[in-house]
Parts: structure tokens; sequence; C-alpha cells
């Protein structure tokens, strides 16, 4: 079973979104990627690079005729840590959501 | 150990009890975890964002449905014309055409293929049955219509049947891949 664990790297706003999109998919495309989340070029070959260098996506390049085509996936470690990101929101969410109640039981009591 | 909010407590190594409010891990007007309730429930809003962003792209245009459903007019027209020529001609351009429309569309649905965990169990029976049925009742609607349109003497009936049922291709088609989209969505929320 897949334990709640913030990470850091992948809540940085860009790469959340970035991650969250790739984690939606198989393989995505360099351009798809850019189009979907109005990045520019290098703003997203940084964040892929940030992310590769960390283990949790790899980046395959092939040809398509003669034109280059970038296309990115999440490894199972990419994907296992934003699962149990997505846990740890979750988590601090549903405890304010408690702690809300919580304190509205002890208001009215 | 100088730890006063108690971010080394080995029970948490998340540090989702860490605080960063003032008044302990029961305050609730301020942070519970590494980042505010707010902005961890923003997070979930953009993640569910993305995964809708990727069921929901638009990978088969409206123009390739249209010019499908021409294409069945065309070749069951140069079929009904009952000329050898006119009939291989008709075959050819059909494969032709279909091959040249079909390829863009093949590579956008490649570029970003939905990941196969969101579909979850019986999707792929569940989208069978519902292509199975949608194809079943166009070729109702074309044998019906076909058939009432010989009993009422009416040239090129089968054309004009499959006019019919092409129109309703194209239509229905496109309701058919929405209704898909949407049920994905709705069956993928909360998988992350």
């Amino acid at each position: 079973m897949m334990t709640p664990m913030f990470d850091e790297l992948i809540h940085a706003p860009t790469r959340l979104s970035l991650v969250a999109f790739l984690a939606a998919t198989s393989w995505a495309d360099f351009a798809v990627l850019r189009d979907s989340l109005t990045l520019s070029d290098s703003a997203l070959s940084k964040q892929l690079t940030t992310l590769a260098d960390a283990g949790y996506v790899e980046i395959r390049k092939s040809f398509v005729g003669k034109r280059p085509r970038t296309s990115a996936r999440l490894t199972a470690e990419g994907r296992a840590a934003f699962e149990g990101h997505v846990l740890a929101l979750q988590e601090i969410v549903s405890r304010a959501g408690h702690s809300l109640v919580s304190s509205e039981v002890t208001e009215q009591s | 150990m100088n730890d006063p909010n108690g971010l080394n407590d080995p029970s948490d190594p998340n540090g989702l009890n860490s605080l960063n409010g003032p008044d302990g891990p029961n305050d609730s007007t301020g942070p519970v975890g590494p980042i505010d309730p707010a902005d961890a429930a923003r997070a979930l809003t953009e993640i569910d964002r993305r995964r809708e962003q990727v069921l929901r792209r638009k990978v088969i245009p409206a123009w390739n449905w249209w010019t499908h459903a021409a294409l069945i007019v065309v070749q069951t027209a140069a079929f009904e014309s009952g000329r050898p020529v006119l009939m291989w001609s008709g075959v050819g351009l059909f494969v032709v055409c279909s091959l040249a429309v079909d390829l863009p569309v093949s590579r956008a649905a490649r570029a970003a293929a939905p990941h196969r965990s969101l579909a979850g169990p019986g999707m792929a029976w569940r989208t069978l049955v519902g292509l199975v049925a949608f194809v079943a009742g166009l070729g109702g609607v074309a044998v019906a219509t076909a058939f009432g349109l010989m009993a009422a003497k009416v040239p090129h009936p089968v054309t004009i049947a499959a006019a019919v049922a092409a129109v309703a291709f194209a239509v229905g088609g496109q309701l058919l891949v929405r209704l898909e989209q949407a049920v994905l969505v709705r069956r993928s929320a909360g998988r992350g």
C-alpha cells in the first residue's frame, strides 16, 4: 500500500502541472506538453531535465521521418513519488477538515 | 535537541503533523502539514484539471468524422452504380483517403495517450460494447432507410440510406467519443 509522502520537488507549481499531466499519460510528446501547459520550450526542457535528474522522468528522443521527436514519461519511481504526494495532499486537506469540525464542536459546547 | 515543533517526530516521517503555526497540532486556523491546507486543496484541483485535460484532449477532429462520412457515401454510390470501374475506383479512393486522414489522427492519439490505470477495470469491455452497439445502430438505420426508400420506389435508395447513416455516424461518433471521455473523467476521479 502506498504511503503519503510530501514531495517538495513535485510540489513546485510548474512541475506539479507537468507531473500531473505525465501521470495521466503513458508517453507525452514534448510539443503536447509545451502547448497543454503553455510553457516555453526552454522552461519545459529545464523542468524535464530537473525531473529526469531526480529519476522521476524518462526522456526518449526519436525521429518521425526527418523531424526529431522528444517524448517523456514518468518512471516507476516518479509515478510512486507522485502517488505518495497526492496521498499526502489528501491527508493534509482531510486533517484540516477534521480539525475544522472539531473546533466547531468545541465552540458550540 | 531543540525541536519545539516536533519536526523530527519519528512517528511522522512525512512531516504531516509538523507545525508551521504557533499553536500546536490542534490549531485549526494554521497549516496542518508542510503546506497550508488551502494550498494542498489547490494542488489537488490542479492535478484533477491536468488529468481531465489529458482525457478530454480532442484527438479525432470533426473534419475526420465528416471525411469518413463522405467516403462512405461515395463508396456506396460507386457500388450502387453497378459499373466495375466506378466500384474499384471507389474502393481505391476509400482506402487511400482513409489512410491519409487517419494517419495524423493516430499520430495525435499517440502523442499523449491516457495511461491505462485511469480507465479502471471493465472499461475496455464497456467501450467495446458501446462501439458494437453504435455500429449495429448505424447498420439498422441504413437497412431500414434503404428498404423504406425501395418500397417507396425512390431512386438510388442505397446511396440515400448510406448518406443518412453517414450523417448519423459523424454526429453520433463525436457524441460517443465525448460520452466516453466523460465516463473516463468520472471513473478516474481520485486516481491521482
